[in-house]
């Protein structure tokens, strides 16, 4: 259908178009405890067309888009082409260019069955115990061939791995049992990363049945160990996105610090074009320009903004492209110097949540050490916020950086004077 | 007028029905559940603007459930040929026996469920609905919500972008097995004024929804709603940061709303008492919350933007009382979570799309009215907060902590506001502790249904909640 497609476009005189053909074969597996509860297989391709048309002698572009059923027929197909170049005409953006880069992508195989196996192996193989242990979980593999096409030459094919486990752990004691949530993204199954991260989760589980309520901290350093780094990493990379800039919902500038008077770690990241094991090794975007590594932040001073062709043109950036994978440089200090004196340590958020507009910062705290001098209470109730543009000057990055699929940042992240609502 | 049903899925009933018989040869129970809607997604804003033939809920393809040896397997597809029926089942069954080679390679015990009904049924419905959107005028609807977003700029230079935004889509399902034949076609649009402003070093955003189970049409109220989403961004904009405490608060209907959904809403989904995730399994019948709660789930109790005739397991669509003047009564439930139960299920068996799984998924979540009003309430707080607008929400059904983050908080001292504003709020709390808490509820009554909710951090579909306003006592930060 889509060499269909694509002839129509040819022929049909619309000024512009992008053809996207996204097939997938995803196996499912569905467990509660260790036993299967459902397996499914996704057997699916998507074909969406984005139609471009100049206005005013080209001082505009308008464009519109949609899927069409990989089933249509000929002649829906040029109706649909039609009607987007018809409702392309309301759209009135100022002119921008699309993509004319193409390279030659990765076409590797991948088998879904054999990377489900894997999955369940995995999940089979955690040391549990009577006390600490799986409650459900469920296994997503998939197998994705994306192909882009555009009316300036562009034809790009890759085929990539993507695999999702969403774990439950629970721990239980004679009082009381809890619960522990965890979703890992990653390309294929790394069975021994997968079940460290687990067994971790299980500890965790252990300590959160003798947590005390958070006590009325006000304000303390917050350190971050887990996931939720990626929080931190993804704000700073999002005030870069041109789209953000443009509509001045971000004022950092390329060639001004980020802020004055640094009193922790300054921010450095980068595009990186692959990650080991990353679901995201996909070598274009989703406006099929290529994917390369690329400076961003370089010691607080913005470099490179990022972000999609339509306002990169507008801001005078031709070769701009979205990265798929990030890494956020370490800092000065290790995971035990950040470790140090009084912090609030949470591990386990009900929602830990970064607005990439406010920078304000929220969670719930689910699981938490308080580090007061040499005492450590394990903690759950109450809450973090805060505002990352106040909070910005003293953020310290461990050396230790850490891999949570797409992303790669310090492995723990400081961030002092936090508010803390506790619960006492 | 009616929204009418899919002429293609008129036309590949035949092939469907063709397909379950084939694969009844090889199976105990074959459904099939087949989706065809369209819709669009119009965004307007000062920089840019774009139409997009897309939607959440748009989509169009088959998923075929069987049931054999006490397991359920599905397979999702969207390459379907009518004439082919025979090959098609010939190629499902061969992959699902590959997925069973995993089952078996994997010593993989499987979970043990029984067999679902299938009684004769068989409904067609077309709801009634003011405009659809394959009908609609897109060139004037982007002039429309330039005009709005315009204006919205027009009121302040401390107005950044004020975005405008509309979806609406054409919903229509069919859901086959040997003896049942389900029907449904109607519409639903939701849409929202987002402004984002900034005061000297501080920035903010404002957020105002609408939606319904009707049209495009109903994004002609934006004119008055953009004049509600520029006070609320000058109340963020002017705002301070709260201390930390514990507070009387009055919850506006849209905050009623979230904490109907996260404090009870996923509490009681009974796929999660089928795991033992849900604290609420053990609490049918027992207090928790005030004589005032008394909470409604299901597709019927409101019409708005998640208000079908069936859900995506051919279950037909119901009013459940959760809560009854406090006391916990029952959840809702998804068809094979009921048979593992030994209850019924509740018409709440919804799919992201026909690609994902069935989970039990709320639909319209509701806090009964009261007699107050909204006057009485704040007069009769001594200090504390009047909550309005909301940024995100999280259930913790397991242990029934709740977190939400509220966009603003109005002080109240002596039952007067003060003009005082903190943002954001974050509320948290222990769910029995704060419904618990609820001393009045007013007469209002809103549904708000612009949101998607996630099971866990994936699997988002549509949901509506809402009620009066509360007053309560809440811990906030």
């Amino acid at each position: 259908m889509t060499e269909k497609i694509i002839e129509l476009l040819k022929s049909s005189g619309v000024d512009g178009w992008e053809v996207v053909d996204k097939v997938t074969e995803a196996w499912e597996f569905y467990f509660i405890k260790h036993e299967l509860d459902q397996n499914r297989v996704r057997d699916v391709e998507h074909i969406s067309i984005e139609v471009f048309r100049k206005l005013e002698d080209g001082k505009f572009l308008g464009s519109a888009s949609e899927e069409i059923a990989p089933t249509a027929t000929e002649a829906e197909a040029k109706k649909l082409i039609e009607d987007l170049y018809e409702r392309a005409a309301f759209v009135k953006n100022p002119y921008y260019e699309l993509g004319k880069k193409s390279e030659v992508l990765k076409n590797q195989d991948f088998d879904p069955k054999k990377m489900a196996q894997d999955f369940i192996e995995a999940l089979a193989e955690v040391p549990e115990t009577s006390t600490e242990y799986i409650n459900s979980y469920e296994i997503f593999a998939e197998k994705i061939k994306k192909r882009f096409v555009n009316s300036e030459g562009v034809d790009m094919t890759v085929t990539y791995p993507s695999s999702t486990v969403e774990v439950v752990v629970n721990a239980k004691n004679e009082e009381h049992e809890i619960e522990l949530y965890n979703m890992y993204n990653s390309g294929t199954c790394d069975k021994e990363a997968l079940k460290k991260e687990i067994a971790l989760s299980l500890k965790y589980g252990k300590d959160r049945l003798h947590t005390v309520p958070t006590p009325a901290i006000k304000k303390a350093p917050l350190v971050l160990s887990t996931k939720d780094t990626v929080m931190v990493g993804q704000w700073a990379a999002m005030k870069m996105h041109v789209a953000m800039v443009f509509r001045k919902m971000s004022n950092w500038e390329i060639g001004k610090p980020i802020c004055d008077d640094v009193k922790g770690d300054t921010f450095t990241m980068k595009s990186v074009k692959e990650l080991p094991n990353s679901s995201k090794n996909i070598g274009m975007d989703s406006e099929g320009n290529v994917v390369r590594d690329m400076d961003i932040i370089k010691d607080n001073v913005p470099q490179n903004y990022w972000g999609d062709r339509q306002f990169g043109y507008y801001m005078g950036i031709k070769d701009i492209f979205m990265p798929n994978n990030f890494e956020l440089e370490g800092g000065k200090s290790s995971e035990e110097e950040l470790r140090q004196g009084t912090f609030l340590e949470v591990v386990e958020f009900s929602d830990f949540s970064v607005d990439n507009f406010t920078g304000d910062i929220a969670g719930e705290i689910r699981l938490g050490y308080w580090h007061d001098g040499d005492k450590v209470a394990v903690v759950s109730g109450g809450s973090v916020s805060g505002s990352l543009p106040e909070l910005i000057k003293d953020i310290r990055f461990s050396k230790e950086q850490k891999q949570y699929d797409s992303y790669v940042l310090p492995a723990v992240i400081r961030i002092a004077d936090v508010t803390i609502a506790g619960v006492e | 007028m009616k929204a009418k049903f899919s002429p293609y899925l008129s036309g590949i009933a035949d092939g469907i029905k063709e397909l379950i018989a084939e694969l009844k040869k090889s199976y105990d129970y074959v459904s099939v559940l087949s989706t065809d809607s369209v819709g669009f997604t119009v965004s307007v804003s000062q920089r840019s603007k774009s139409i997009q033939g897309k939607t959440m809920m748009t989509e169009r393809g088959n998923v075929v459930r069987v049931y054999k040896d006490g397991l359920y397997s599905e397979y999702a597809f969207n390459l379907f040929d009518p004439s082919k029926a025979k090959e098609t089942a010939e190629k499902i069954k061969k992959i699902l026996d590959s997925q069973l080679e995993v089952i078996k390679a994997t010593s993989t015990k499987v979970y043990d469920t029984k067999k679902l009904s299938d009684e004769k049924q068989e409904l067609f419905v077309e709801m009634e609905c003011r405009t659809v959107p394959e009908e609609t005028d897109l060139s004037a609807l982007v002039e429309k919500f330039q005009k709005i977003s315009d204006e919205g700029v027009s009121f302040s230079d401390e107005v950044l972008e004020c975005m405008v935004g509309g979806r609406s889509t054409h919903i229509c399902k069919m859901f086959l097995t040997e003896n049942k034949d389900l029907r449904q076609s109607y519409v639903a649009s939701d849409g929202y004024v987002y402004m984002m402003g900034a005061r000297g070093d501080k920035q903010d955003t404002a957020h105002v929804g609408v939606s319904d189970r009707e049209g495009p049409d109903i994004f002609d109220v934006f004119t008055e709603t953009v004049k509600t989403a520029f006070k609320d961004l000058q109340d963020n904009l002017g705002s301070s940061h709260i201390e930390p405490g514990e507070y009387e608060v009055i919850t506006t209907p849209i905050v009623t709303g979230l904490i109907a959904h996260e404090a009870f809403g996923h509490g009681v989904e009974m796929d999660m008492f089928v795991k033992n995730r849900a604290l609420g399994a053990e609490y049918i019948d027992k207090r928790v919350g005030s004589d005032l709660v008394t909470m409604h789930e299901g597709a019927t109790v409101v019409k708005d933007a998640s208000s079908y005739a069936f859900d995506d397991e051919g279950t037909l669509a119901g009013d459940v009382i959760e809560i009854q003047n406090g006391i916990l009564k029952t959840g809702i439930c998804d068809a094979l979570a009921a048979l593992r139960l030994g209850c019924e299920p509740t018409g709440n068996g919804k799919r992201e799309n026909f690609e994902h799984k069935a989970y039990t998924r709320m639909t319209n979540t509701m806090f009964d009215a009261g007699t107050s009003t909204k006057e009485e309430m704040i007069a009769s707080v001594k200090k504390g907060y009047l909550l309005d607008g909301f940024f995100s929400g999280m259930e913790d059904p397991k242990h029934w902590g709740i977190q939400c983050i509220i966009a603003r908080g109005y002080e109240i001292i002596d039952g007067k506001l003060t003009g005082k504003v903190v943002s954001p709020v974050v509320m948290t709390g222990y769910v029995p502790d704060l419904l618990g808490s609820i001393s009045m509820t007013s007469k209002d009554y809103e549904s708000f249904g612009t949101g998607m909710c996630g099971k866990g951090h994936k699997e988002w579909v549509k949901t509506v909640d809402g009620g009066p306003y509360l007053k309560a006592v809440a811990r906030l930060g």
